[in-house]
């Protein structure tokens, strides 16, 4: 295994102030879920492991003013087990509940998840869905950083190389509504996935009110699926507007091909997690 | 490379270690403390082999890094009997032949002692979902879920 150097700052400033000295020498680390495969395939170079998983204030869910806050250090399994995840974020929850297992849910952190900035990132579709907003921080300033402008390329972030993602806020209007997260893998547990969607839809009078879709592994980065739901609003709700919604998908996700699936195979299945989201939600 | 110096419990006992920044906490255990019922199998989280407690939660000991077990708690299965009596769990997967080559056996009833621990009392499903993340390449799973039932169902079965 390539070498490497650790610390472990006890707080975020200590982290901080490291991040400022090392700038890109420095990699962030909590789960080291990701980054422990990528040291052994040797896909990062030595570097300063920044391991922040031992830092309380990173780590918590909380409500203010209606909105929520969680801390880039909370765990999956801490997003589990929230109460106000569980009763006013639903989404995220049925997120949670499919990421990775039990094992992983322990370690893994929701900031690793989106910094990391996989373009199969799981937690990625259902925050871009609830528009959620990142707030960076470096030594000299704070920032937020709207979910959907974070991603550039897949592995590549806004983030400069003196920022960490501190929290994530949700705001109040984005919470409780009808939504859902489909996930297919190789294998129910632990799989990269082959495509995901994270889909929020109101319907009133018979008609879309109101629709959201983000998909992971489909794009170089997750992405928001704006033309389908530019195309889906207003529109009656029946089994005609899924079927001529799903070649609007199609149109719209840009997939590679890969060890998991070949990009036609992204690109056709797509337009399936569309239906049946949309399905799952009328 | 500059070694770093830890402190943690190990199956309730107290030690220290010398360890590199790059050591995994599973390479520890096995080559350094000679606890080899956890098991090395993909390296890379994805078959469950290498399930430990770290304060008291199953986690994957080949992605986790030794340096940041300092100050932690370790349970590996060798902890998990009580002396010669053994864990309710380990005597369910012995009655109910829940083990075939035995190597994915450890994980397997560690993450399964976890799971009892949150839900004393799953259904069939939720054994699976739990469980998902630990592979048996023999049994078909099929035993161990009933072990799993087994052992939630009778509480404390007598020692065999």
């Amino acid at each position: 295994m390539n070498q490497f150097k650790y610390v472990s700052p006890k707080t975020k400033e200590e982290v901080l102030k490291i991040l400022k000295q090392e700038k890109s020498k420095a990699c962030i680390v909590a789960g080291c879920s990701n980054v422990l495969p990528y040291i052994k395939d040797k896909k990062l170079p030595a570097k300063l492991l920044l391991d922040i998983s031992g830092i309380e204030e990173l780590n918590y869910v909380k409500k203010s003013e209606g909105e929520i806050y969680i801390g880039a250090g909370t765990t999956i399994s801490d997003l589990i087990n929230s109460k106000i995840i569980r009763e006013e974020c639903n989404l995220l929850y049925q997120t949670a509940e499919e990421f990775a297992d039990p094992t992983v849910r322990n370690r893994a952190t929701i900031g690793g998840n989106l910094a990391d900035a996989s373009p199969a990132a799981d937690m990625a579709p259902p925050l871009l869905v609830l528009n959620a907003v990142l707030e960076a921080e470096s030594i000299d300033k704070k920032r937020e950083i709207s979910l959907k402008e974070f991603f550039i390329a897949p592995r590549k972030t806004v983030l400069r190389e003196d920022e960490m993602i501190s929290s994530i806020k949700i705001k109040n209007s984005f919470l409780n509504k009808n939504g859902c997260f489909i996930k297919l893998g190789l294998r129910q547990a632990m799989a990269i996935s082959v495509a995901t969607i994270a889909m929020i839809l109101e319907v009133e009078k018979n008609k879309v009110a109101d629709v959201r879709i983000a998909m992971g592994s489909i794009a170089p980065i997750p992405l928001r699926l704006l033309k389908t739901e530019e195309f889906l609003i207003n529109k009656e709700v029946n089994d005609d507007l899924i079927e001529k919604a799903i070649p609007k998908v199609r149109e719209e996700v840009n997939p590679i091909g890969d060890v998991r699936a070949s990009a036609e195979y992204r690109r056709y299945v797509s337009g399936i997690l569309f239906k049946r989201a949309f399905k799952k939600l009328t | 490379m500059k070694k770093i110096p830890i402190e943690f419990s190990i199956n309730g006992q107290k030690r220290e270690a010398l360890v590199n920044p790059n050591d995994l906490l599973i390479n520890i255990i096995r080559d350094e403390l000679y606890l080899t019922g956890t098991k090395y199998g993909c390296g890379i989280g994805e078959c469950g082999a290498c399930t430990v407690f770290l304060d008291n939660e199953p986690v994957l000991s080949c992605l986790t890094l030794a340096a940041a077990v300092d100050g932690k708690e370790i349970t590996t299965i060798e902890g998990l009997a009580n002396g010669n009596e053994l864990h309710p769990m380990q005597i369910a997967f012995l009655k109910n032949a829940a083990v075939q080559c035995g190597f994915c056996t450890p994980g397997m009833i560690l993450t399964a002692v976890a799971l009892l621990k949150e839900n004393p009392s799953p259904t069939e499903e939720e054994i699976k979902d739990y469980m998902r993340g630990n592979i048996c390449r023999c049994t078909g799973y099929v035993q161990i879920v009933k072990a799993i039932k087994a052992c939630a169902e009778g509480g404390k079965s007598e020692p065999i």
